[in-house]
């Protein structure tokens, strides 16, 4: 069993390319007075929380590597580090990816350490950075176990997570219209990441795809952007600070105080944590069918249409 | 990549970017152009519950909301805006305006530059609803 694979730290080596990236944009921005809007303070936002979730990593990465080496440890297969093992890898760490992101819109313990990278009201290539920085305490390391069992490296697994992140960054812009539209049905696009960004009705809970949009064609997930329909981002109720703790920390407290009410049953303290981002054990709050059925409530002539389907 | 190199690139990448984006004039916040965008901002965060009245004040800075469930605000997040009910808050007077704070994490604080009329109006009604 292969047990000394080193791959390059991806992320941190595409880090220039990033700060390249964002200023290319933003002149774009400003001397075309196109293709998207960049504000100081939200962009700093979110430009330490990047650097914050590149410190998590560093200082919490132990947690998934020691679990990784263990499931390695006792599988049985290894299926080597041909190019072709790296692919394989890469495709279904995509599928690994789709589920993690949707558990992540659906089960708000995990939504409350990906809900900073939505809290921007922007979305530009620092928004791309806008990143967790407690995704170690989501658990979601598990979902990249069968990977491991089934004998891709632990090394080569994180690789190919690296290069997904590093496709990720420039999918958030508005300074790309449409791609050619045999890319826009195979892969993620900016305006397919776009309407996952968006807090309009019509787009909730739409396109987690990370590389391939196809999962989401095939689950079921899939909304197009519509030219009628501006994309809105944000969360449902826009945070009131810039404030980059707060911002990291704020779902994670809204659960405990929730759990913490008094006079709940031990399950509605446990679906306070993992049901889907706002249930309320007594109807108060609005989950994603209920703000669609309101939004078709005022708006009847959507339904039927992307979205509301 | 050596942290030796990686941190002190980080962090002359976000100094950099940020003063550029103040220098080219990109921190100016939000002002509601009139009553009817105050009062679309508040309905971009409370759809279901739209205002009976919307009190622009004299700057545009923000808006004081009255609803049939209650009084809320609207105010610049940035470039943009966000909306809170003034259900719980305490409010108090402060150079400039007045200070409102919320039991609640995600906006704790907000302070609303008000001229002194504004500023007493405000929490005259304020005390009243909140």
């Amino acid at each position: 069993m292969t047990d000394q694979i080193t791959y390059p730290d991806v992320v941190n080596f595409a880090v220039p390319l990033f700060i390249a990236a964002i200023l290319i944009e933003l002149a774009w921005i400003v001397t075309k007075k196109r293709g998207g809007r960049y504000e100081t303070r939200d962009a700093l936002t979110s430009l330490i929380m990047g650097a914050g979730n590149v410190a998590s990593g560093i200082v919490l990465g132990f947690v998934a590597w020691g679990f990784f080496m263990a499931l390695w440890a006792i599988t049985p297969l290894d299926l080597g580090t041909a190019w072709w093992v790296v692919v394989l890898c890469f495709v279904l760490d995509d599928l690994r990816y789709y589920w993690v992101h949707r558990f992540g819109h659906r089960i708000r313990w995990v939504w409350a350490s990906h809900v900073n990278h939505h809290s921007s009201q922007h979305y530009n290539l620092t928004t791309a950075l806008r990143q967790t920085w407690t995704g170690t305490f989501t658990f979601m390391m598990v979902v990249r176990a069968p990977l491991i069992l089934l004998g891709f490296h632990p090394a080569m697994v994180l690789f190919v997570g690296g290069l997904n992140l590093i496709y990720q960054f420039w999918i958030h812009t508005e300074a790309i219209g449409r791609m050619p539209r045999w890319f826009e049905w195979l892969m993620n696009t900016p305006s397919h990441h776009r309407v996952h960004h968006g807090r309009n009705a019509r787009y909730l809970d739409a396109n987690y795809a990370g590389v391939f949009i196809i999962w989401d064609r095939l689950f079921g997930t899939f909304v197009p952007e519509q030219d009628d329909e501006k994309v809105d981002y944000g969360l449902v109720h826009n945070l009131g600070t810039f404030n980059p703790l707060r911002v990291a920390f704020h779902e994670w407290l809204a659960i405990f105080r929730d759990m913490a009410q008094p006079g709940l049953t031990l399950r509605q303290r446990l679906a306070y944590a993992v049901a889907p981002p706002g249930w309320s054990h007594d109807g108060s709050r609005q989950m994603t069918p209920e703000i669609k059925a309101a939004h078709l409530a005022r708006h009847p002539e959507d339904a039927g249409t992307p979205g509301f389907d | 990549m050596p942290l030796s190199i990686l941190i002190p690139m980080v962090v002359i990448g976000i100094a950099g970017i940020a003063v550029l984006l103040h220098l080219l004039g990109l921190s100016r916040p939000r002002r509601f152009d009139d009553e009817a965008a105050a009062r679309a901002a508040w309905l971009r965060e409370f759809p279901a519950n739209p205002p009976a009245r919307v009190i622009l004040c004299h700057d545009r800075s923000a808006a004081l909301i009255e609803t049939v469930q209650g009084a809320g605000v609207v105010w610049p997040m940035g470039a943009d805006s966000t909306a809170r009910p003034l259900a719980g808050a305490r409010i108090a007077p402060a150079a400039g305006g007045i200070i409102i704070h919320l039991p609640d994490f995600t906006a704790p604080r907000i302070r609303l530059r008000l001229d002194a009329d504004e500023a007493r109006q405000w929490l005259s009604k304020l005390e009243q609803t909140a």
